[in-house]
């Protein structure tokens, strides 16, 4: 156990309650690692705890029970300054779902990129915009649209600028939130790519949540499936996409659209949601 | 910040700040562009109506009124910014505060405000008065602390919206202390509803100025003010039918501009969310991802 | 072959006086599904706004021509729309919950479109609604008429919303990215939900879609469209499968680059 290197991420019996009683349970007993270089791929359903999972990891939403370690270091136990200071090493990125929210609409694209850096007070003003460019470049967009707000945007690039934002500060753990689900195919195959290089280049472990399993049956060294708060399946992702055991998986397999043509319809009957 | 600039280009609002220009202007100049001493009492002419010598007549004591409301504009304004200042001051910081400094301060905060919006307002100022010792600045602090609640509510009902932003969020992620986040995400938020609430408030505030020295508190005579010209030449309406109209309409004016000027910025900020935040109906070509795919 | 119909007939859209949709021309037969594919900024969401007599604002139709069973509606008045849709076309778009009155019931909602439409009285709208909504696969459909949108998850919010369209029994359905905020398994369900109404309604359909494997769930024949010009269109297996048009090709690679198709080959 201790010969092996310390995954970049792990969490282990995570809970997360929404008020005092078990009732409120959103999430259960749940484990999630991912190594460095390593994309997983992390499925369910709306409600299932997936975003939860991601909240609690990065600290926005109370743990209730339950580790988090980066690099072997516990860190759901850092307050105030220590919690600040880790968070400025930026070792841990979370990308939220819709850029057009989490990006200010008031604040240029380089302004938004160069903020995680001015936070942390890297260098001097001049050289965090050369790194933030850098970032920019670095997903595929020209540092031109960089005096650009939000808004002006269209959502393939915002999405960008959102992941750009979290590269510049140099993460070991990037989780990101349906990064590709409103996109089309070409924005999508785009950001793809760049996940696929960032795993390969700098060795960054990735946690993706998505229902896409395309997306993922793409890119995802492994999946965990969550549903109902708690973990149902995980393996490599060719086994559990191919082969699924659980009924939820299954069903989900099922469900997902070709461009061959119809599928089978579905049995409604079993599972509902 | 965008919303300013945006309302500062409307026609109503050019024409707002163009009248409060030359309110300054005469603040400024006002006592040495003034043909006679405001204080001067000219006994052969008392309550004359307008002639060559006194433009707008004189007052019951003699006094040139034209005189007397240019000497006064400094007064008047001063004591108005005064109270907004200070209203501005202990309203503004406590409301950001309260959105973002913990659950005891924002209780505490609370209470406090509760309680000054239940004082009466004309009984604290005496008692302000009473206890600090009647003068200008003492009635000016009275109205400031009670401006305090109107700017304290605007502030926090405009930050609260933003407490769970997801981009505050993201700021917080980063390491970004409190204090940051609420300078670099939530104040150009928070700051066109201040400006439209300062705006109001210095309307508010001048026309209280008046109706305090009316009862007498505040400015003491003879030192003249619009308020206090106001309240004086309606004593004498019978025999001067047309005096209070020049002060009431200098304060009229006044207050009409700054209320432009807030509905102005108002319109410009929209229904509270900046211009900005609109998504565009036809998206952008991604240039990128076209080139990408050659 | 019979009359079609829609047909749409060298459409132009303006935005804010410039063209974005230049020409744009298509019809759909009775009891036909068509798939308007596009990426974004194409302009397949403002031909399905013209089309419905929806423009957003600062948007009109500058030329050309909608004819719906023959008459053109693209200069109709509020009036003559209101005749119209019901009977003739409905439709759904992307997030039901915007198109639900928060403050109402789902079935106080459908109960109204069904008095106002189908002239019943209040007893027999609500048990027509609670039909429409058992026939929308909808479990315990009188708990679900009184609930309120809120109460309702996504899909069967669509689900809802897609009763509401059929009530007034419509030739056209336009679906608008009807299933592109819906997790995948509930997406699958209102496809199939749709397929089955087309066959028991003969409903004619006119799916707009980012997704070409949604539109190929669905439809018999598919328009893309690019920078507000058709560039393909074909009976979908054809333009799917063997695409002539070098930006339709584009599309399809791009899609099949990611897919559980890859596990299976690789």
């Amino acid at each position: 156990m201790t010969a092996a290197p310390a995954a970049a991420l792990q969490a282990d019996g995570v809970e997360v309650w929404l008020g005092r009683r078990a009732k409120s349970r959103i999430l259960h007993g749940v484990g999630l690692t991912a190594r460095s270089g390593e994309i997983v791929g992390l499925i369910g359903e709306t409600g299932s705890g997936k975003t939860t999972l991601a909240r609690a990891i990065v600290g926005l939403a109370p743990l209730h029970a339950g580790t988090v370690r980066v690099d072997g270091t516990p860190v759901d136990g850092l307050r105030g300054a220590a919690l600040r200071r880790f968070r400025r090493s930026g070792r841990v990125q979370y990308v939220f779902q819709d850029p057009l929210r989490s990006l200010d609409p008031d604040v240029t694209v380089l302004d938004s990129v160069v903020e995680g850096l001015a936070i942390r007070g890297d260098g001097k003003a001049a050289d965090r915009r050369a790194r933030a460019v850098a970032a920019l470049e670095q997903v595929g967009l020209d540092p031109a649209l960089g005096d650009r707000l939000p808004g002006r945007l269209s959502g393939g690039q915002r999405q960008r600028v959102a992941i750009a934002r979290a590269l510049a500060v140099d993460p070991r753990v990037l989780l990101l939130d349906e990064p590709v689900s409103a996109l089309d195919a070409a924005n999508r195959n785009h950001v793809l790519r760049v996940l696929d290089r960032l795993r390969h280049e700098r060795e960054v472990a990735i946690v993706m949540i998505s229902h896409d399993l395309g997306s993922l049956a793409g890119i995802a060294d492994r999946v965990v499936v969550l549903y109902r708060g708690e973990v149902v399946e995980e393996g490599p992702a060719a086994r559990v996409l191919l082969e699924p055991e659980h009924p939820y998986t299954q069903r989900l397999v099922t469900s997902v659209p070709s461009i061959d043509g119809p599928r089978r319809p579905l049995i409604t009957e079993g599972v509902h949601v | 910040m965008r919303a300013l600039r945006l309302a500062v280009r409307l026609r109503p609002a050019k024409l707002a700040l163009a009248v409060l220009g030359l309110v300054v202007v005469l603040m400024a100049v006002g006592d040495t562009i003034a043909p006679y001493d405001p204080l001067h009492q000219d006994t052969t002419a008392i309550l004359a109506g307008p002639s060559a010598e006194h433009w707008l007549g004189t007052d019951y004591v003699g006094r040139d009124v034209l005189s007397r409301l240019l000497a006064g504009s400094r007064l008047s304004v001063v004591a108005a910014a005064e109270a907004v200042g200070l209203g501005l001051l202990l309203g503004v910081l406590p409301g950001l505060a309260s959105v973002y400094f913990g659950r005891v301060f924002e209780w505490l905060s609370l209470r406090v405000m509760d309680g000054l919006m239940a004082l009466p307002f004309i009984i604290f100022a005496i008692a302000v008065a009473a206890l600090l010792g009647n003068g200008l600045h003492q009635a000016m602090f009275a109205v400031g602390v009670l401006l305090a609640p109107t700017f304290y509510r605007v502030t926090r009902a405009a930050a609260i919206g933003l407490r769970q932003a997801q981009y505050v969020e993201a700021g917080t992620l980063f390491g970004a202390t409190r204090w940051r986040i609420v300078r670099t995400h939530v104040w150009q938020k928070v700051l066109p509803t201040v400006v439209v609430t300062t705006a109001t408030a210095m309307a508010g505030a001048l026309l209280v100025v008046s109706s305090l020295t009316f009862l007498g508190i505040g400015v003491q005579p003879p030192a003249p003010t619009w308020g206090g010209m106001l309240a004086s030449d309606l004593g004498y309406l019978t025999q001067r039918p047309f005096g209070p109209v020049a002060p009431a309409l200098l304060i009229i004016v006044t207050v009409a501009a700054l209320n432009a000027l807030a509905d102005a910025i108002r319109d410009a900020t929209g229904d509270g969310a900046p211009a900005s935040a609109a998504p565009l109906h036809e998206e952008v070509p991604d240039a990128i991802s076209a080139a990408v795919r050659r | 072959m019979q009359s079609p119909l829609l047909s749409v007939d060298d459409l132009h859209v303006a935005a804010g006086g410039v063209d974005v949709v230049h020409g744009v021309s298509f019809d759909l037969a009775p009891g036909e599904a068509i798939g308007l594919v596009g990426e974004s900024g194409s302009g397949k969401t403002l031909t399905c706004r013209a089309i419905l007599g929806v423009p957003p604002p600062g948007v009109t139709v500058s030329g050309g021509a909608i004819r719906l069973a023959g008459e053109d509606v693209s200069r109709y008045s509020r009036r003559q729309w209101d005749r119209v849709r019901g009977p003739r076309v409905a439709a759904v778009f992307q997030d039901p919950a915007s198109y639900l009155n928060p403050s109402l019931t789902v079935g106080r909602q459908l109960d109204e479109v069904l008095r106002v439409k189908n002239g019943l009285d209040r007893r027999a709208a609500r048990t027509r609604a609670v039909e429409l909504l058992a026939s929308m696969g909808l479990h315990r459909p009188e708990h679900v008429h009184d609930q309120y949108p809120y109460e309702l998850s996504g899909g069967m919010l669509q689900r809802v919303l897609i009763a509401i369209a059929v009530s007034g029994d419509p030739d056209l359905l336009v679906a608008d990215e009807p299933t592109t905020a819906l997790d995948v398994t509930v997406q699958a369900e209102v496809l199939d939900l749709i397929a089955a109404l087309r066959a028991e309604r003969r409903l004619s359909l006119l799916l707009v879609s980012h997704d070409l494997a949604v539109v190929a769930q669905l439809c018999d024949r598919v328009v893309v469209l690019r920078h507000g010009r058709v560039v393909e269109s074909g009976p979908t297996r054809r333009v799917l499968d063997d695409p002539a048009d070098p930006y339709t090709r584009q599309l399809v690679a791009d899609h099949r680059e990611y897919g559980l198709d890859r596990l299976v080959t690789r």
